[in-house]
């Protein structure tokens, strides 16, 4: 009865336009201020590798009104939802889930677009929406109120618990899997481990996950699983000259193109690689080739150290969050952004092989954009709103 | 029951410490990556940097040949035969186009190609690809209307002949590159082609230039213009009346040359076939050749010509002299017959020409004191000589050695047999008697035009004395008996002009089956006889329907050496046809 009287005193505090200043001087800046700098730097980017193509055929600026519009979108979504207690959305994780899960099942139908082999968007109105953005951080918030429930006398969650979670993780990856659109999918089950492991459980579980999905990925090649499009981006990953025009011609030509930047790079927008549109998906999964060629070592680096810095930060609010649940949520968001970012840099440095992500913030891309910035506004409001006596 | 709430939420001891821990070991495995990218970051943009900059340089640069304009080709008035203009190559990117069906049947009206066949083109994963080449700006101004994507265009030139297949023998065609492959195309290349200019630039992948990086542009020069001693009226007079013979006759092909003797300079030079330089590839291979330049045959009887002519200049007869021609003639090897069986004849020198009799033509060459006089002749002539045109796929004909002559080859020689010429070169020995005896080198081309305007006339080259002029006139009296009553082609004779020729109707080699089959008619004629300012030479190869040089050759000169005798505004001279006798003893 009391904490149902304490629940309701502090919703009327939270009213309160005292406490909601109070609420805003306690976010953490540092992680909004290098956000934002990734998505500014991400819009100068687009710019720079779309005016050429773009100036063809009118207006050289589209795609960087597009990412600073993306950019907008997000910043709102961000409020928002650093305004949403996290106990809500804590509370309403399942229609969150069953809403993006929704729309992968859309996907498939023929709402769905095809790009680059993989069938990922909708069309809605003249907007294409990539479900599988969202449901990244429905999964995270899903899993994370599932594995911190009930953990009131308990060291570890509950078996059941961890099995449900993965049974709920399993139907969107699967989804996902029949776009095809394996990079998302590796970035949702390393997410999920991450998760898993934050949360506590006997290091058995950790090894039987890892164990089976090394056990899936021999499977998945065993069976010819795979499509056509991610065998040959393998291919071209183990041998990169095999064929220089057809696969592993993205990333020799990313390759060239960073190397071509040198230490200082070739300033902004003289990046020639770029004007010469070598790089295909540059706007997108290739946008690292930009800052490489364009701003150089030294300027490339500042992308990796504000990824750096954001995963950091995320961490560090993890490690502080006053209960379960925000730290799964963190360690889920940090997890998404670090491994998103290792995934996509990885394979503009020919260090991975080529799986379809978008580099956080940088890429153009709207539902990527508006996903991180509502993924940055829970993780906010969750660490903002902790009990004075954490803070 | 709250505090415990808050207590259990801060959860503390074990549990945390293996949490903390795993946080732990995750930031470890952060800044472990992110350690191994800077290295690898630093290994690509400071290691291996200048060498991946200076692939990514060798990729980009690119070397696009600037077409020159190439010359025109105009008649002796300036009309133009042959010239370049501005065209478009209609080309798609595959990955592009959008809905290729619709795309093609948009499209095949316009470019006049099959709809289906063109989707075809517009299907696959190719960046550039041909469409169709070459089409006309308003070509392409209809298809870029249609703003189809997918379908581009680039610069390029397009060779056009004004008046069709006119004079295509002579012109010859090009190929797809613009370049000179057959006929005054290809021999004058080197004149009408220019010099490609260059753009070395740095392209981006689609090809184009990447904007704000530099380059280098070598100049086009444009071609020179080719001004031709074609008349375009005459070659197409004489294009018509070949034609027309070559189809009634039923021949393998036939030619028509017109000559002016006083320069060597060929007014027209007509075959039937003929090749359509727009189009080449409409006829067979064999039909696109100039065949008055390519193709030998035996001369026949116009051959008699030379042995005359050397034997009036050797002054071993005279038109007078009196030759009893026996029905048959033995000789080593062989015994040689007339055309048409005869008893024993009494014919002046004027009468074995004029009735064009082989046994008293060989019995004149006998005359001569030595065979080699008659070979010197031959050379003088040009016959196996070049001519100096430099045609492409000329032929200089054969002309045996003395050294390497048999038995027979001298009588054979003397009346048109055993050797091989082109048409060409035996209108030019006629040309030869016409001009006072002087050979003029046969010319095709005036002159050119540099690209500012300055028109540069061929120097002519000298002429060759081979026969006086007393003897070349003796000549010309005698030729006009051939188209007079007794002759073997009145059917040449023309109303108000003296005309001299002769008709040669000589069996034809054929390589095939070597042997002699089938004939070789002609008639080579001069106009006006006493002054001549033409020579027409005519000839039929194979003809199936006829097969007298008189019957076949003579019409086709009347209508040719009428229309350009009309044409030079020539005085007509009625009525002084001139008459030595042929026969004696009588």
């Amino acid at each position: 009865m009391s904490g149902a009287v304490r629940d309701a005193s502090h919703v009327w505090r939270r009213l309160s336009v005292s406490s909601r200043i109070r609420t805003y001087r306690r976010y953490d800046y540092v992680l909004v201020a290098a956000a934002l700098c990734l998505s500014l730097l991400g819009a100068v980017l687009v710019w720079s590798s779309t005016r050429v193509s773009a100036g063809n055929s009118g207006d050289p600026l589209t795609f960087f009104k597009k990412h600073l519009i993306n950019l907008l979108i997000g910043l709102v979504l961000c409020l928002i939802a650093s305004r949403i207690s996290h106990r809500l959305v804590r509370a309403y994780a399942p229609i969150l889930y069953l809403l993006s899960v929704a729309g992968l099942l859309a996907v498939l139908t023929g709402l769905g677009v095809t790009n680059n082999g993989a069938q990922s968007w909708i069309q809605v109105s003249g907007f294409t929406l990539q479900p599988s953005e969202f449901v990244k951080i429905a999964i995270i918030v899903i899993c994370a109120t599932l594995l911190a429930e009930k953990r009131d006398a308990e060291n570890r969650p509950a078996n059941i618990m961890i099995l449900i979670s993965l049974l709920v993780a399993a139907v969107p990856v699967l989804l996902i899997l029949a776009q095809p659109d394996l990079g998302t999918v590796l970035m949702i089950l390393s997410t999920l481990l991450a998760i898993i492991a934050i949360s506590g459980v006997s290091k058995w579980w950790l090894i039987g996950l890892v164990g089976s999905a090394v056990a899936s990925v021999f499977l998945v090649f065993g069976l010819g699983l795979l499509a056509q499009h991610q065998i040959d981006r393998f291919t071209a990953f183990l041998n990169p000259n095999a064929d220089p025009l057809g696969v592993s011609y993205n990333v020799n030509q990313a390759e060239i193109a960073i190397g071509s930047g040198g230490l200082f790079g070739n300033g902004l927008f003289q990046g020639t690689q770029t004007a010469g549109q070598f790089v295909p998906e540059q706007r997108t999964d290739f946008i690292f080739s930009v800052a490489g060629e364009e701003l150089g070592f030294f300027g490339s680096s500042m992308i990796l150290l504000l990824l750096l810095l954001i995963v950091w930060r995320l961490m560090a609010i993890a490690n502080r969050a006053e209960d379960l649940f925000g730290r799964l949520v963190a360690i889920g968001v940090a997890s998404w952004i670090g491994f998103q970012s290792f995934q996509n840099i990885g394979m503009n440095l020919e260090l991975l092989p080529v799986t379809g992500v978008p580099l956080p913030f940088v890429s153009l891309g709207g539902s990527s954009m508006m996903a991180l910035w509502i993924g940055i506004g829970v993780i906010l409001n969750l660490d903002a709103t902790k009990s004075n006596r954490q803070g | 029951m709250s505090q415990l709430l808050e207590s259990a939420i801060h959860d503390s001891g074990k549990f945390r410490k293996k949490s903390v821990g795993r946080l732990t070991f995750a930031a470890f495995i952060v800044f472990g990556v992110f350690l191994i990218y800077a290295i690898q970051l630093f290994k690509i943009q400071a290691v291996d940097a200048s060498e991946l900059a200076q692939e990514g340089f060798e990729a980009r640069i690119r070397e696009v040949v600037v077409p020159a304009m190439r010359g025109s080709i105009t008649d002796v008035n300036g009309i133009v035969l042959a010239t370049t203009v501005p065209a478009f190559n209609v080309t798609a990117d595959q990955t592009k186009v959008i809905k290729p069906k619709e795309t093609a049947k948009l499209l095949a009206p316009i470019l006049k190609l099959d709809s289906s066949e063109l989707a075809s083109k517009l299907v696959g994963e190719k960046k550039f690809t041909f469409v169709a080449r070459a089409v006309t700006p308003q070509v392409w101004a209809a298809v870029a209307e249609l703003e189809l994507p997918g379908i581009f265009s680039e610069k390029t030139t397009r060779r056009v002949y004004p008046y069709g297949d006119l004079a295509g023998n002579i012109l010859g065609f090009t190929g797809i590159d613009g370049h000179g492959l057959e006929g005054l195309e290809s021999s004058l290349e080197s004149q009408l082609g220019g010099k490609d200019g260059l753009m070395i630039f740095e392209g981006g992948a689609a090809g184009r230039k990447i904007p704000a990086t530099d380059s280098r542009t070598e100049q086009a020069v444009s071609g020179n213009g080719a001004r031709l001693s074609i008349d375009r009226d005459l070659q197409y007079i004489a294009q018509q009346a070949i034609a027309q013979k070559v189809k009634e006759a039923n021949a393998a092909w036939g030619t028509v040359v017109v000559l002016e003797p006083s320069t060597g300079r060929v007014l027209a030079m007509a075959t039937a076939p003929t090749v359509n330089p727009a189009d080449p590839g409409a006829i067979n291979k064999d039909s696109r050749k100039n065949v008055a330049v390519t193709d030998v045959f035996e001369p026949g009887s116009t051959g008699k010509l030379l042995t005359f002519a050397a034997a009036l200049e050797e002054k071993v007869i005279t038109p007078l002299s009196k030759l009893t021609i026996p029905p048959t003639l033995k000789r080593p090897g062989k015994v040689f017959k007339d055309h048409s069986p005869h008893g024993t004849l009494k014919l002046t020198a004027n009468g074995v020409l004029a009735q064009s009799s082989n046994i008293g033509t060989i019995m004149i060459a006998e005359k001569l004191p030595k065979e080699e006089i008659l070979y010197d002749y031959f050379v003088k002539f040009g016959i196996g000589q070049p001519t100096g045109l430099n045609f492409s796929g000329e032929s200089n004909g054969l002309l045996r050695k003395p050294s390497d002559w048999s038995q027979t080859t001298y009588p054979t020689m003397a009346f048109g047999q055993g050797y091989s010429i082109t048409s060409l070169q035996m209108a030019s020995v006629f040309a030869t008697i016409a001009n006072d005896g002087v050979r003029m080198p046969v010319s095709i081309v005036d002159g050119f035009t540099q690209g500012d305007g300055t028109f540069i006339p061929t120097s002519p080259k000298p002429g060759i004395r081979v026969v006086s002029a007393e003897t070349a006139s003796t000549l010309r009296l005698m030729l006009e008996s051939v188209v007079g009553p007794d002759g073997t082609a009145p059917t040449a004779q023309i109303n108000g002009y003296r005309v001299a020729g002769k008709t040669g109707t000589a069996q034809r080699a054929d390589s095939a089956c070597g042997c002699y089959q089938g004939f070789t008619a002609s008639f080579i004629g001069m106009a006006p006889a006493n002054n001549p300012q033409i020579v027409v030479a005519v000839t039929l190869q194979d003809p199936k329907n006829g097969r007298y040089g008189g019957v076949l050759g003579g019409p086709v000169f009347k209508e040719v050496a009428t229309f350009a005798l009309q044409k030079m505004r020539a005085m007509p001279q009625p009525g002084k046809i001139a008459k030595i006798p042929t026969t004696w003893g009588k």
